[in-house]
Formats: structure tokens, sequence, C-alpha cells
């Protein structure tokens, strides 16, 4: 590889050094003039996490539209300066680096993904500057030690199946699953979510049959289901982001495994999904921190807004992205300031006291950022997602067991 | 470890073992012919499985029919790649140069992939992708056994073609000694063009058995560039005997692995195989006297 390693590192030290310099002689190229906002935020556009990248985009971009059709920020038109991070952790903190010193952005928004948010939360951090992320959920962003970070959406990665794990020990011991196979993704998301139900249902007397960890790049899932339809085990939770749910979910119905429930993370609430599994998708469990159906004030307004600018519903990544941008303009227009400096501490002071009304619902956060709501769990049904928890959200009755796949 | 869980591993890694042998076949062509280290071919596996997909998607027919368009196109891309680019490389350096030039042509096809076809991660949906028979047992994905025989009669083909044509003869007289087969007539810069055609041609059956059992998206194909290169070298650079029981090999021991030590352990069996053989016997395992040496 180092063939064509030396090539990128020059170029990338060339162009970090013009940026110094750039930085060094000119105040004049950046920076929110007074009548605009300007907020810089990295994504990754390009590279693995491009998709999502794309969505967390079209997210805050829709709001940005509404915010400046309802007159700005504080009477200010609000600005957004895109970099695109190739979804590498060296580059990111490069990007928020010359966002803040170079542009000189009023605010930053947090990029996309675990991998990608801490390396740029600490930059942030450096800077004294909020940073409001919309998808940095697993445990290891909270546990950092930032002062100033946010994260924008109901809970962390851990909690993720509170609802369901809740339901799950709430069950008679006779009708209770006994046995629990696990398949994560070496991610500290997938991880989280899966690990989140495991640890819980273990502590409640549940036998954890097989737990298994994957890398990111595995493609043959043969093996891994194999030693899951083989354990037998009653439930199967799957820590997955996408393409690792799908050939891992074909294998299982390839040996015909027949598991009670079966919970995977992200994958499920993707549009793509039933399409690459067809109609055997019956039963299958996901959670989600967001749907279009939710009735809070802004998220019916979001939807339509979204719907006009992009021609189809916004997912979960785009309303993230959203809400950051609700959580931030909160603080702003509650603090009334939007510039580098001293103001950006008001910012972080006034989140950790108030709950802010979002389109994923009120929010309000603990010393270390992490939001202190739980997610929906999603069942499929007559190849649609329905709400099934909590009771009092849901659209459908739980199956459980879940009908054969 | 129970043994029928020791049974089903045995099968699926034989599976994979085929699969590996069909998509590893034209790498070794290459290299074998013309010494050129073909890092884009992993990029016309997923183009070719791209193409099967899109042909699916559009016609709802089963996506093997598009091996008729795609065998004869990327046959003929071959030829002219061989042709019109990498012939035209300094020979002193045709090894190296050869990386440089095939990882653009990656980036290029990758790039385009996802200009036609957006990252959207695609998966061929067949009434029989789920579906499997018993084996004493043991269950087979019809998919995976439709990929297997795929792969086995595509690399019979190959075997025959190598082995009884005139061509072949010529084309493994190439590999062994060029100067010598030039000596006795062979052109060498046209068979060094049809092999580079065939090689392609293999790439377009092993993207098409791929698509029916995988979810395939623009930047996959790195996934796959550095485990067949090491069943190449394993199975001795230009043999496609060799090859095709490396892949066998480490196939079914990845899959055994797997069961004890888990998908991460199993994963690095292709790079502990290709360091030993590097050390111990550098033209590889089961490539014979004659066999490149790296």
């Amino acid at each position: 590889m180092s063939l064509w390693k030396r090539p990128t590192l020059g170029l990338t030290a060339t162009l970090s050094a013009s940026v110094l310099v750039l930085t060094g002689c000119s105040g004049t190229s950046g920076g929110g003039s007074d009548d605009t906002v300007l907020i810089g935020v990295s994504l990754p556009l390009t590279g693995d996490f491009s998709e999502p990248g794309k969505g967390v985009q079209r997210g805050y971009e829709s709001w940005v539209e509404a915010v400046n059709a309802d007159g700005g920020l504080l009477g200010r038109e609000v600005e957004l300066k895109i970099l695109d991070d190739q979804s590498s952790a060296d580059r990111v903190v490069q990007d928020y680096e010359a966002l803040i010193a170079h542009y000189e952005v009023d605010l930053v928004f947090g990029p996309f993904s675990t991998r990608l948010v801490v390396p740029s939360a600490r930059v942030a951090e450096e800077y004294g500057m909020l940073f409001v992320e919309p998808a940095g959920a697993a445990d290891q962003v909270f546990a950092q030690g930032f002062e100033n970070l946010f994260y924008a959406a109901p809970a962390i990665a851990d909690d993720h199946y509170d609802h369901l794990a809740e339901h799950i020990l709430s069950l008679p011991p006779a009708e209770r699953p006994r046995t629990v196979a696990v398949a994560a993704m070496d991610d500290p998301f997938a991880q989280g979510t899966a690990y989140g139900l495991r640890d819980r249902l273990a502590e409640a007397g549940l036998d954890i049959v097989v737990d298994e960890v994957y890398p990111p790049n595995t493609t043959d899932f043969g093996g891994i289901a194999a030693k899951i339809a083989d354990s037998g085990a009653d439930v199967v939770i799957g820590g997955t982001q996408y393409q690792d749910a799908v050939n891992l979910i074909v294998a299982l119905q390839q040996l015909g495994y027949q598991p009670q429930l079966a919970a995977f993370s992200t994958a499920p609430t993707n549009p793509e999904f039933s399409e690459a599994i067809g109609d055997r998708t019956e039963g299958i469990l996901a959670p989600t921190g967001y749907t279009t159906r939710a009735a809070w004030p802004s998220n019916v307004e979001f939807v339509e807004h979204y719907t006009e600018m992009f021609g189809g519903p916004p997912a979960e990544d785009e309303a993230n992205a959203y809400t950051t941008g609700q959580v931030v303009a909160a603080a702003v227009e509650a603090v009334g300031c939007a510039e580098q400096g001293e103001c950006q501490q008001r910012l972080v002071d006034w989140l950790r006291e108030n709950e802010v009304d979002t389109v994923v619902g009120p929010l309000s956060w603990d010393d270390r950022g992490r939001p202190q709501s739980a997610h929906l769990i999603q069942q499929y049904v007559g190849n649609e997602m329905s709400i099934v928890l909590p009771r009092d959200a849901a659209e459908a009755e739980l199956m459980h067991p879940k009908p054969a796949w | 470890m129970s043994g029928s869980l020791l049974f089903q591993s045995l099968v699926l890694g034989v599976l994979l073992g085929g699969l590996y042998a069909l998509l590893a076949a034209g790498l070794t062509l290459y290299f074998g012919v013309m010494r050129v280290v073909m890092i884009a071919h992993s990029a016309f596996l997923i183009l070719a499985a791209y193409l099967a997909w899109y042909f699916n998607d559009q016609t709802g027919w089963d996506p093997l029919l598009s091996l008729f368009v795609t065998v004869p196109l990327f046959f003929a891309a071959g030829v002219g790649m061989q042709r019109l680019l990498i012939a035209r490389l300094r020979p002193a350096t045709l090894t190296m140069m050869s990386v440089l030039l095939t990882f653009a042509v990656a980036l290029l096809i990758e790039g385009m992939i996802g200009l036609i076809w957006s990252g959207t991660q695609r998966r061929i949906q067949l009434p029989y992708s789920g579906s499997n028979v018993e084996f004493f047992g043991a269950s087979i994905a019809v998919v995976k056994l439709v990929a297997f025989v795929l792969a086995g009669a595509s690399l019979g083909l190959l075997y025959l073609l190598l082995t009884k044509s005139r061509f072949g003869r010529a084309l493994r007289a190439t590999i062994q000694h060029k100067e010598a087969a030039q000596l006795v007539g062979i052109k060498t810069d046209r068979v060094a063009g049809l092999g580079f055609g065939l090689g392609l041609a293999t790439a377009a059956v092993g993207g098409t058995a791929l698509a029916l059992d995988a979810t395939i998206y623009p930047s996959l194909h790195w996934h796959w560039v550095g485990p067949l290169m090491a069943i190449i070298v394993v199975g001795g650079l230009g043999s496609v005997p060799g090859t095709a029981i490396a892949a066998m090999v480490l196939g079914i021991g990845q899959s055994l692995l797997q069961v004890e030590f888990g998908t991460t352990w199993a994963q690095t069996l292709f790079y502990i195989a290709l360091f030993v053989t590097l050390m111990v016997r550098p033209q590889g395992f089961f490539g014979g006297r004659l066999a490149q040496r790296f």
C-alpha cells in the first residue's frame, strides 16, 4: 500500500500547510458577516458513509431553508459551509480546524457516525465550540469527558432496545424466551445497540448461546448463520448497519432457522431493506428514533416541508440532522448570540438546563450530553413497519412469537 | 461444537471455496501471461454483479441470462484494455506500473457505478433467494449451489480450453517462456490480448455468481482485492488448477476456523497463508516448478 499512500500524504501536507498559511494572513475570507450566521459542517459525502452522509446533508439543508423562511436566526440569514471528509477520521479533524480557524464559522454542527464524531468533537472542545451532533450514539462518545457535546436524538445506542427488553422481562417465566444469539459488527454504534439488549437479558438470567463479532468488511455470513442456526436460539439480536443485516438474515433463512424474536438495528428501517429481502421480512424488529408519523408539532411541518423539497419523506438520519438544527436554534434564540468566543459557553450552559421541542420529541440531556429518552420499537407487519412498543405509542400488536420468515 | 455444525461449516466452506476459485481464476491468468497485477479485477467483478442486478431489475428475468451479454462484452473489453493500455507499458517496469494503471481503472469503474446507479446497496431478489436443499442433514442454499455449479462449469471449460485447444497451448507456452514461444512462431502479443480477454470473461461469470447471494455497493471491490491476491500467490501465479486448489483450501479453512475462533480471525487466514507462502515457497504451493516467483 505504501506505493500509493506517499503521494496522498504529500498532498495532504501541502494542503494543510496552505490552510495554515491562509489562516495566518487573512481574517476576511470567512466568518459570518453581521447579517448572516455561518454554520460549519464536515460530512462524509464520499467513501464508506456517503449514503447516510448525504442523508444528514439533506436534513441540514432542509432545516436551513425552514429557518430562513421563518426569518433566520436572531434576524440573520443562516448559511451552511459543508466540507467533505471522505469518511476519514483524519480529514474530519482537518475539516473542523479549517472551519473554525479559517472559515471562522459562527457555529458548528456534528458529522455522521461515531467514528467521525469523536475526533471532531475533540477539535470543537479545544476551540470551546458548542457541538451538537446527529449521529454519534455509541457510549464511547460520552465516555470521553466532552463538556460541549450534545447528541440530538432520543437515546444513546445502549438504550435503543429498552422498550423491547422491558417487554421480554415482563413476560411470565413460561412464555419468556430462554436462549439468545448475538452477532454484532465490530463498530461502536452497532455493538452498543446489540449489547444494551444482550446485557439486560443476560442479567435477567437468559442464556447467551452465541456471541459473535465480525469486522465491518465481512461479506460472507454463512458461517455466523450456521452457528446461530445450530444453537437454535429463541431470540436473535443483530448489531448491524445495512448490508451485514441483509446478508445475515438471508443466510439465516437459507439455513431454515426460525427464531421467536429477531431484532436488527438500522437496516430494517431503511427503504431498500424490504426490496432486498422480498416478502420474507415478516416479524423483524428494529429500534427507531424517528417516524414520519409522530405527532410532535414541528414534525408535521418538517415532513411536509422536506417532502416538498426532496420529493420523498425524511428518514432517521435526515430527522436527526434537522433536530440538531432545532436544538442549536433553540439555544441561540434563548441566549441571544451566535458567534465564536464566550457566547459558545452560554449556549452550552443553556442546553444543560433546558428541554427542547424537536421533530423526535422533547429532548433533554445529562451532564455528558446523553439524551434522556428511549427509541420506539418497530416490527414488520404485512411487509410494512409499524410501531409495536411502547404500548401507548403502538400502531400494531407486537407479534411474539413472530411468524416464520 | 456439535458434529452437525462442523459438517454444515464444511459444506459452506466447499461452496465458498468454489466461488473464490472462480473469482480468482482471471487474476492468475493475467499474471501468468503478462506479469500484470490486475487490481481492477474485483472492480470488474462488481461491475458484472451490477449488470446482472440491473438486467434482473429491468427485465425480471433470471440474472444468469445476463451472461449472454456480459461475457462477450467483458471479453472484448479485456482484449481492448490489453491492446490499448497494458501493451503500452514499458516491459522493464510492467509489473509495477500495471498496479498503478489498473488501480486507476478500478477507481474509474467504482466512480462510474456510483454515478449511474448511486451508492445505494443493491441485492437481487429471486424467488429462490432463501430456499435450501437438504444434504445429509446440512442445508445448502440454492443460490450458493447455483454459484458453485457455475464456478465448476466455467473453471472446467477454462481448463479444457487451456489444455486441449491450440490457443490454450499457445497461451501456456507464453506463460512458461515468452521468448521461446515467439521462436516457435506464436504471436505472443495476440495471445496476450486474448488471454486478458479470457480473464475478464471469467470476471463476468464470477460477478454474476457473486450477485446471486450478495448485497452489492460500488466500493465492495476493495474487500476482495486482498483475499483474491492471497489465493493466487498461494496457488502459484499463472496456474488455474493451483488457484482452484488454493481457493478451496482457504475457503474451507476460513469456514472451519470461523466456528472456533470467530470471523475476525478466520479472515486473517488469507494473510497468514500469504506470508507463509512468500517465506517458505514463493512460487506457490500448487503451481508446479514453472510458476513465477513473486
